[in-house]
């Protein structure tokens, strides 16, 4: 806790003229924690030395800089991590969006201040936390492009990797391929099949241990220190690693299913092949494809594409490789011989990325693209046909006499996908052997912003595992997944959080002497980093853990708490506020606001000079998910009118960090309304909203409006007491 | 716009690529190959509601091998050469340069008395034998080309009060005088046009 807390009052971009510095100083002399106070008007500039100074010669154990958003000149405000550093916004969230010298701007920046000194005198300092023998070694398990890539990756950075296959040999779904389709600039020439040379660069790597026909028979533990059960035959092996990398691929899609669609007339000709049938084809004829019936040279072919993919009874999503995929199957038959005709059906021709250059190349040798929906195909006799809704020519159009039609079918991911990968790690957490899917099956936790991560830290998904995706992507991909593995056992090493908190030291801890055994924190934690032991205690696993705080705000006895982040130590900064007596008409509105979206887009408002009401007191919390009910207790028996919660978006496109943070706080919300009852309160003094960090300029509306409905509700009448 | 023939019939068109290698073996005419059938062109084209079919439109006729329909079309007789369909192309396609060619590839293929190319030829003719552009003789040619003797007449009847308008505010000269050194000129005409290989 600190004693010795460094008051640091900076009056410069436009602070001074809004704000009395003597309030302020008033304020800080009046906690007796505080044991000096500066002023300036420029301490990220020129007096940025002071504060320094100060530190140094442990003149304070603890800064409150009362400046501008703790969101900038992070780097110049460190002083180390023994050193809590408490910011004040007084730039954005006051100065900036509040009326000068008023009443109201003044006391909203003295509660501001109060705030900052409850949570600086409250908090102590983490201590990171350490594994005795962190384990540096990275798992990765399936041998295909993605795991021999990732694998390699890991290795040529000094790290011992460790791969898992289950088939006798490397190489996974590029065994069955002839070529590929372009894998570097300018990527308009197929590629030869890379997997040999990988496979052979795997074998031969003396950083790599690799363990063909294997399988993961338990995976226990956490990040640095994962207790991995491997099968191999009759064998069992123990290895221990620090982070996971699963490459377990994609499977195609089930032809018998196809035989569903009836207009594709798939099973009716053994001439009617999938993509997949065609590659072996070629495989096997060394780039000749014979016609499966006669095996006749293939002079005229159609391609099907999006057979049973983005469609609801079959694949809802696009593969995002299949269209890639038969340009370079047409480009099998086009390339030896240029007379041959080669028609593609698509609905929209997919060539992501640079793979434009690529489906130029191929309509340049002459394949004829046609976009529609195929209403049928027969075999007459050997002779297929092909008919299509064609959009291009706006009627009907008919394909004769073709040898082959090849039906494109997109991608399942094995892990969900029902496959014989189901649960590939087995792991021994409390919340499940598999790792959660996001969307279709496909396991990964937060796209847009975390490629990558799933949702078990430490664990990471590489390839069409993760979603479905071309060579080249999957290349990327899984150089991405090995990094996300080199930093995660580096950084659980040294103590430290992952993404998206990377670089935290703090923990939660529990107290465990009061625990109930009520499994909240076991089911809620969005990382499933709480086991149960038998007793149902909480076992946390540390180095599991992402510190949004989920568990903190789901304990009813509030036993867990970070050395930073605790209940009391929010509960003591809703304590700070003063509450002026209900005769005085002067509203109190406290808001929860969400690190990652909601804080910014406040910060937002202020710089974009959007003005509004200077009842709120804003306190950011890690995620909404970390709200506990007691706070809310707390705020209206302490007499504050209304509490306003922001969060992030929640639903099928969250947008939260930490999954589900909002929704956690929604449910906790809905059971506090019962409390609110009690206490004689209406409901509506606590509202959630969802703001994303675009959402700025709706925040005058959001906070003036939730205003005036407290406005109506007339005052808390637990004022005062 | 035109519908295209046998569309919405019971019958399906066949595509039949025969007719689209002859025109890939036209100068620049591979580039066709590239086309993806995004519209640029055709949303882009100023003429576009004159045409039959739109440059996208013509180009996927060509692919399916709708000979009768592309050379029977008039877009690439309406197409005013105004470079701006080339210019947004996303696939950098010449397509005034194609249409210049399929002009060209129908002179020589399809050429038909009443054809869609009077107008054009009438402007040639009207070049070579005065060196300048008269908008009497153009017209003239024209619809002697296109209706005969009886056609004319009754062409140039039906325009005579634009025309009186066109004389009384001395736009229009009956017989506009011939240019000096036509025979430069079309010296010069014959030499581009044997370069290009198109020696009438």
């Amino acid at each position: 806790m600190a004693a010795k807390i460094g008051v640091y009052l900076c009056s410069g971009c436009g602070i001074g003229e809004v704000l009395d510095p003597a309030g302020l100083l008033q304020v800080a002399e009046d906690d007796r924690r505080v044991a000096l106070v500066r002023e300036s008007d420029f301490f990220c500039g020129q007096d940025a030395g002071l504060i320094q100074g100060d530190v140094t010669d442990r003149v304070v154990d603890a800064v409150v800089l009362a400046a501008c958003s703790p969101r900038f000149y992070v780097k110049v405000f460190d002083y180390g991590p023994g050193l809590p550093v408490v910011r004040v916004n007084l730039r954005e969230q006051v100065a900036w969006c509040h009326e000068s010298g008023s009443e109201d701007t003044q006391m909203l920046a003295e509660d501001a201040l109060r705030m900052a000194l409850a949570r600086a005198g409250g908090s102590a300092v983490p201590e990171p936390f350490r594994l005795e023998n962190p384990s540096r070694a990275i798992l990765v398990v399936g041998g295909g492009l993605a795991g021999l890539t990732a694998a390699l990756e890991a290795a040529r950075a000094a790290y011992r990797v460790i791969l898992v296959e289950r088939e006798n040999s490397l190489g996974g779904w590029l065994r069955n391929v002839y070529r590929c389709a372009p894998l570097r600039p300018p990527y308009a020439e197929s590629a030869e099949n890379p997997f040999h040379l990988l496979s052979r660069e795997v074998e031969s790597h003396p950083g790599i241990v690799v363990y063909r026909g294997a399988s993961i028979e338990r995976t226990a533990g956490g990040p640095g220190q994962f207790d991995v059960t491997v099968r191999q035959g009759e064998r069992l092996l123990k290895e221990r690693v620090g982070s996971i990398i699963v490459a377990t691929g994609a499977g195609a899609y089930d032809p018998a299913k196809l035989t569903r669609l009836k207009n594709l007339a798939y099973g009716t000709s053994p001439n009617i092949i999938v993509s997949s049938k065609f590659e072996e084809l070629a495989l096997r004829g060394g780039g000749r494809v014979a016609r499966p019936s006669d095996g006749r040279e293939v002079r005229r072919a159609a391609f099907i594409q999006c057979a049973g993919s983005r469609d609801p009874e079959h694949l809802p999503y696009c593969s995002a490789a299949c269209c890639v995929e038969t340009l370079k199957q047409a480009q099998y038959l086009l390339e030896p011989d240029p007379d041959c005709t080669v028609f593609i059906y698509y609905r929209d021709l997919r060539a992501n990325g640079q793979y434009e250059h690529f489906y130029k190349k191929v309509q340049e040798e002459g394949a004829v693209f046609i976009q529609g929906e195929v209403v049928h195909v027969a075999d007459r006799g050997g002779s297929l046909s092909v008919e299509a809704d064609d959009l291009s020519l706006g009627c009907r159009s008919r394909v004769e006499g073709l040898d082959l039609v090849v039906l494109a079918t997109g991608m399942i991911p094995d892990v969900a996908g029902g496959g014989p990968e189901q649960g590939a790690l087995k792991l021994d957490y409390r919340q499940g052997p598999e790792l959660p899917a996001l969307k279709y099956g496909f396991p990964d936790s937060h796209f847009i912003c975390f490629p990558y991560e799933t949702r078990r830290t430490g664990i990471y998904a590489a390839g069409s595992v993760r979603e479905p995706m071309d060579l080249v992507t999957t290349l990327e991909d899984a150089a991405g997944a090995a990094l996300k593995a080199i930093q995660c056992v580096e950084m659980t090493a040294r103590g430290q959080a992952v993404h998206p908190r990377a670089l935290d030291v703090s923990y939660p801890e529990f107290n465990m002497s009061r625990c109930t055994q009520c499994k909240r924190c076991t089911e809620e934690c969005p990382f499933g980093a709480i086991n149960e032991d038998a007793g149902s205690n909480p076992l946390p696993q540390i180095t599991r853990c992402r510190r949004c705080g989920t568990c903190l705000g789901a304990c009813p006895e509030r036993i867990v708490s970070f050395k930073d982040y605790s209940v009391a130590l929010i509960s003591s900064m809703i304590k700070a506020i003063e509450v002026p007596d209900g005769d005085e008409e002067k509203l109190r509105v406290l808001v929860f606001a969400c690190e990652n979206d909601a804080y910014p887009a406040l910060d937002l408002a202020g710089a974009a000079g959007l003005k509004y009401n200077a009842w709120v007191r804003i306190i950011p919390l890690r995620c909404l998910g970390s709200l506990n009910p007691v706070w809310i207790a707390d705020a209206m028996s302490r007499g504050i009118d209304g509490v306003l919660l922001m969060g992030c978006r929640q639903g099928e496109d969250y947008q939260c960090h930490f999954i589900n943070g909002s929704e956690l706080a929604r449910t906790r919300i809905m059971n506090v309304s019962e409390t609110l009852d009690r206490m004689g309160l209406e409901a509506g003094r606590i509202k959630m909203v969802e703001v994303e960090i675009i959402d700025y300029t709706k925040i005058p509306a959001i906070l003036d409006g939730f205003a005036d409905e407290l406005a109506a509700l007339g005052p808390n009448p637990l004022k005062g007491f | 716009m035109k519908t295209l023939k046998g569309a919405g019939a019971a019958q399906p068109l066949l595509y039949d690529c025969g007719f689209a290698r002859e025109i890939y073996a036209l100068e620049g005419g591979a580039q066709l190959k590239r086309c993806m059938q995004c519209g640029v062109c055709a949303v882009s084209c100023p003429s576009r509601q004159e045409m039959d079919y739109t440059p996208r439109r013509l180009f996927s006729l060509i692919r399916a091998g709708r000979k009768e329909e592309v050379l029977d079309a008039n877009t690439i007789w309406v197409c005013t050469s105004c470079c701006t369909c080339r210019v947004r192309c996303p696939r950098g396609i010449d397509i005034l340069g194609l249409m210049h060619e399929l002009q060209f590839y129908y002179l020589r293929s399809w050429f038909k008395v009443h054809s869609r190319a009077s107008f054009q030829q009438a402007f040639w003719q009207e070049l070579r034998e005065r060196g300048r552009i008269g908008e009497a003789g153009v017209m003239l040619r024209c619809w002697l080309k296109e209706g005969g003797l009886t056609g004319a007449v009754l062409k140039s009847l039906e325009m005579k009060g634009t025309g009186l308008r066109l004389l009384r505010r001395g736009r229009l000269r009956l017989i506009p005088p011939k240019i000096e050194g036509l025979t430069g000129l079309n010296k010069i005409i014959d030499k581009a046009l044997a370069q290009q290989g198109y020696a009438e």
